[in-house]
């Protein structure tokens, strides 16, 4: 047998360095889902670059309105400290990731590069309209994130290129993460939903999971409640929008069946969580 | 025997009845236990099963030439030069041609079945080399429905000329049409898989000259028989040890091929092997239990007097009949359950299919039983209009009715079914429950509240020993022998206790020992909830019996007659009576002795002993999603009298975890071409503590007269009466919709359809 090479990359330069000679090299960050397709043999390769100790990719700062997230932050790191006032969605999505062993390991730039229609940042982050920061020995790029993921875990991540950051705006207004799985923790989503709202922008957006290939974005019910909420005094919806709401986000899922659920129930699922997340976000609202 | 233990008078400072912290938690919360995987074994090979990807097919050809020629590969091996003899059938119950290979010979029956074996120098080398195996499998059409099975279009044993394994009919079935009230279900008891936590895993080779193996097991005798059986050699040529394991509920009651196969490469290769079984490879190639389909009749007046009742049958084995296709017995037995119904009767048919044999997983038939008769009682208080408690109440034989012989034979030894039914009632404030229901109704609540009863009795223990030793050594401490085995229930503390109360010592003075059957001559399987009621029992009858023999040697030390010595359990000490300062303690007539004084139990319970108690759920359903919330368990349980409080409310605790899992959760499921859909705990939902209430929950205690204790088993008893409670409380939650009967598991998706096909 080859043998394999594993490099550990101590800074982002030396990551890229080691990508242009490896072109096919994995990228070992957390492990939590590239270990789950090696060990079922669903994965194979000749090269590994981990990343898990390279310091530029830990963390997060805020550069103005915006929150430049660290590919390595971790799901627990983005679940505690002053993040989850400033990005609430995130850190309500990364509470309902696995078990605190994953959460520990799991990294927000493996949840984007993975790209499955399962992954739980993703509706937030499609919601947020994030943009990704990508690099390689050859230069930097920034990727909206509908631009990034392009199908059922495939992204436009080229050979040689990592994942840097990913981008998130400061918003003014409440944010919901809802997910139906199969028990109440430790779960891999049938539907998520996110919701954001931005009364500057006097814009509702809503991110949707696991009823599409890609992360979803209803138009048609953003642009119908933004229309609904009189954004001077923020008072909340009737109930007619609402469900009007609900109907159009169900309507625009593209969901499919398989063996965690069926296309008809992800579908009306999804709708029961937007009009519950709309509701939270504009309390007081009749259901 | 001797007197009842904690009577009055005879102990006023026994330590039974209180809750006693578990002993075993020390080492095991240091990472001390030790497990099969842990034990130290220089240079052991490592075993690789390679496994059936085919549900069903015929085998052309195995290549193993590439794995032979892996990196410490040691061995590779077929059913051609496996050099076993296929397996005969459990008891000679079933058609002998349903024997099964070890390994696949001609044909695979199921995705997981094993059809080769890779012995290799570590774990990696032996998986690497058994993903170059390669099995020409010519595919045959899978058999899944056991409507399908049954026709027989295609069959798994083509020899046997049919899939039935095995069948109890009824000669001259009665007539339903002359009762005033009839209603029929179809039920189905979902599949679900034992989930321990630690898989299978095993181990053997040749230690100072003997064939030694350390296993995971319910039994280490039991164990040593079946291995020993079948590789034909004599019991006391295999020493088998059981230590600490991570978890069995039923399943590792039974030897697995796979163990089996370890014992023998150990003894074909002359070298110590080690198996590990991965948690894909337990979820599909270990046994799976329940998976029956069942059709009640129950038959009654309009007033609520239930005067017949009838359940059909039909039990999917998996591929290879086993313990699987005898639960319908145990069904049959409980069928009525705790109800007096003049007419019952019961008809089954146990059937093969090309999916993962199906073995005991707690409860074993009797879970069944309770949930098809609580189902029916339900459907039938619907159909009269009348509150299913009362129902229920109006059912129950008197407390004077016991020993009660219920309809198909069996006969329940102490029970008071109205005194924990009504017990429930009270606790759950069942009356303000359904003014709440009523309330949410009315209002059109978007969460609708169920209720659900279920009013259980099981057996357990099913009479026979145990092995008891206990003995004074010369330190003035106890050793406790017992051929039973603890698996991870607590059992070390409970028989120290029993131990340390009859003889007046400190429960530190009594150390139990057990799993190796070198020291230990004879021991029988831990199941059926029998380890404290027999095993238990039979330490304290050793105890007794030592404390006989210590009073004799205390006799002639103090120069008195045996007859006139006391035992002050207090003190630990023997006095003449009236005399106290004249005493020898136990640590004294240990010095003295000149050998070991031991006791060796000869107790033996007559039969069975039933538990019974009245569990009631209260859920809500959320009639957007169809997510169910369990709110409340109000659980009742008697077990007989309890030695340990703490830990047979543990068992209540996971017992009733497990039958919220079952009722709302887990289902082991196969798409149409028989490949396993539910092989990790991703897709396997086992319960979690994010989907428990905080259990309320007691005991009443109703001794039984079959042993000394008194006791009862507690081991199943949760999952038996949690299932059927909470499956009734979400129907319950959807009678308003029109909803009679909904099928395990009730996931948001199967309630939400319901709804959607109601109307809702």
């Amino acid at each position: 047998m080859e043998a394999m090479s594993v490099t550990f990359a101590r800074t982002v330069d030396d990551a890229c360095a080691a990508l242009a000679e490896h072109p096919g090299a994995l990228l070992l960050a957390g492990g939590t889902d590239l270990m789950v397709g090696v060990n079922r043999g669903q994965v194979r390769f000749a090269d590994v670059v981990v990343l898990d100790r390279v310091d530029e990719l830990r963390g997060w700062r805020r550069e103005g309105d915006e929150i430049v997230l660290g590919a390595g932050l971790t799901y627990a790191e983005m679940g505690r400290g002053e993040l989850p006032a400033l990005v609430p969605a995130l850190a309500q999505a990364s509470r309902t990731v696995g078990s605190p062993q994953i959460r520990n390991a799991g990294t927000l730039g493996g949840n984007v590069a993975t790209s499955s229609p399962a992954g739980d940042t993703l509706p937030v982050l499609a919601a947020l309209d994030a943009t990704i920061d990508l690099r390689s020995a050859q230069g930097a790029r920034r990727l909206a994130i509908g631009e990034f993921v392009t199908g059922v875990k495939q992204n436009a991540l080229e050979p040689g290129e990592l994942i840097e950051a990913v981008r998130v705006p400061v918003l003014d207004g409440p944010q919901e993460f809802l997910k139906v799985g199969t028990r109440n923790a430790m779960v891999i989503s049938v539907v998520s939903l996110a919701l954001v709202v931005d009364r500057s922008g006097r814009n509702v957006r809503v991110g949707l999971g696991s009823v599409s290939p890609v992360p979803l974005r209803p138009a048609d019910a953003e642009a119908h409640i933004a229309g609904c909420i009189d954004w001077d005094t923020g008072s909340a919806p009737d109930a007619a929008a609402v469900h009007r709401f609900a109907a159009l986000v169900a309507g625009a899922a593209r969901p499919i069946d398989d063996h965690r659920g069926t296309a008809a129930y992800r579908s009306h699922a999804v709708g029961v969580l937007a009009r519950r997340a709309l509701l939270r976000a504009f309390p007081g609202g009749a259901s | 025997m001797s007197e009842q233990l904690g009577q009055p008078g005879i102990t006023s400072t026994s330590i039974l009845g209180n809750p006693v912290l578990r002993r075993e938690d020390d080492t095991l919360v240091r990472g001390q236990g030790r497990f099969v995987g842990n034990v130290p074994l220089e240079g052991a090979l490592h075993v690789q099963f390679v496994r059936s990807t085919a549900a069903h097919g015929t085998i052309g050809s195995i290549e193993v030439d590439d794995a032979l020629a892996m990196p410490g590969v040691v061995a590779v091996y077929t059913a051609a030069d496996l050099g076993l003899d296929d397996r005969p059938v459990l008891m000679g119950f079933y058609p002998a041609e349903m024997a099964r290979p070890f390994l696949a010979r001609d044909r695979v029956r199921f995705v997981g079945e094993p059809i080769a074996v890779v012995v290799a120098e570590t774990q990696y080398q032996a998986a690497d080399a058994a993903e170059t195996v390669w099995a020409d499998i010519e595919p045959l059409p899978p058999v899944l429905g056991l409507s399908d099975a049954l026709d027989g279009e295609n069959l798994l044993f083509p020899d046997v000329g049919h899939n039935v394994a095995f069948r109890n009919s009824v000669e001259d079935p009665f007539d339903f049409s002359g009762y005033e009230v009839v209603v029929t279900e179809n039920i189905v008891n979902s599949r679900v898989a034992a989930v321990s936590i630690e898989p299978r895993v095993v181990a053997a080779g040749i230690e100072d000259g003997r064939l030694t193996c350390w296993a995971s097991s319910q039994g280490a005798h039991n164990f040593r028989k079946a291995v020993t059986d079948l590789l034909g050699i004599e019991g006391e040529d295999l020493r088998v040890f059981v230590q600490d394991i991570g978890g069995g509920f039923g399943a590792k009651g039974v030897t697995s091929e796979e163990e089996v196969m370890v014992v023998h490469l150990a003894r074909k290769l002359g070298r110590t092997v080690r198996w590990t079984e991965t948690r894909t490879e337990n979820l599909t190639g270990h046994v799976h239990g329940r998976a029956q389909e069942q059709k009640v009749t129950i038959a009654g007046t309009s007033d609520g007097d239930i005067q017949a009742y009838r359940l059909d049958m039909l039990q999917d084995c998996g591929a290879y009949p086993r313990f699987g296709a005898f639960l319908p017995e145990f069904t049959r037995q409980m069928a009525s359950g705790v109800y007096d119904i003049e007419r019952v009767e019961v008809e089954y048919t146990s059937v093969v299919t090309t999916t993962t044999p199906v073995c005991a997983y707690r409860g074993a038939g009797r879970p069944e039983a309770t949930a098809a008769i609580e189902r029916a009682v339900d459907l039938y208080a619907a159909e009269i209009g009348m509150d299913p408690a009362e129902v229920r109440r109006r059912n129950l034989p008197a407390s004077s009715a016991f020993p009660f012989t219920n309809a198909t034979g069996t006969v329940y030894d102490s029970g008071e079914y109205e005194m924990v039914l009504d017990a429930a009632l009270e606790a759950s404030d069942y009356t303000g429950l359904r003014a709440e229901q009523q309330r949410r109704r009315d209002a059109g609540d978007n969460r609708q509240m169920g209720i659900g009863i279920c009013v259980y009795v099981e057996i357990t223990g099913f009479g026979g020993s145990e092995y008891g030793e206990v003995s004074l050594q010369a330190d003035g401490t106890v050793l406790a022998v017992t051929g039973s085995t603890p698996i991870g229930t607590g059992h070390l503390t409970t028989w120290a206790m029993i131990v340390a109360d009859r003889l007046g010592v400190p429960l530190e003075a009594v150390t139990v020992f057990h799993g190796d059957t070198d020291r230990v001559p004879s021991g029988q399987l831990t199941g059926g909830s029998r380890s404290v009621q027999i095993a238990g029992s039979s330490m304290g009858d050793a105890a007794d019996k030592l404390v006989d023999l210590a009073r004799d040697a205390a006799a002639d030390l103090l120069e008195a007659a045996p007859d006139d010595l006391v035992l002050d359990r207090g003190r630990g000490a023997f006095h003449v009576a009236g005399t106290p300062s004249a005493s020898r303690s136990w640590a004294e007539i240990a010095s003295e002795a000149a050998e070991p004084l031991v006791g060796l139990s000869d107790f033996v319970q007559a039969g069975a002993t039933f538990p019974f108690g009245a569990h009631i759920a209260v859920v809500e359903v959320d009639t957007e999603t169809g997510q169910t919330t369990v709110e409340r368990i109000v659980a009742v349980d008697d077990a007989g009298v309890i030695v340990n409080p703490l830990l047979a409310a543990g068992q209540v605790h996971g017992g009733l975890a497990q039958g919220i899992a079952q009722a709302l959760l887990e289902e082991v499921r196969f798409d149409e071409d028989g490949n396993p859909q539910t092989s990790n705990l991703a897709d396997y939902p086992a319960i979690s503590m994010m989907e428990v209430p905080s259990y309320e929950r007691s005991f009443t205690e109703t001794p039984t007269p079959l042993n000394p204790l008194g006791a009862k088993g507690i081991g199943e008893a949760g999952s038996i009466g949690s299932t059927a409670a909470v499956q009734s409380a979400v129907v319950d939650a959807l009678a308003p919709f029109g909803i009679r009967h909904l099928d395990m598991p009730l996931t948001p998706e199967r309630i939400w359809s319901a709804l959607q096909a109601s109307g809702a």
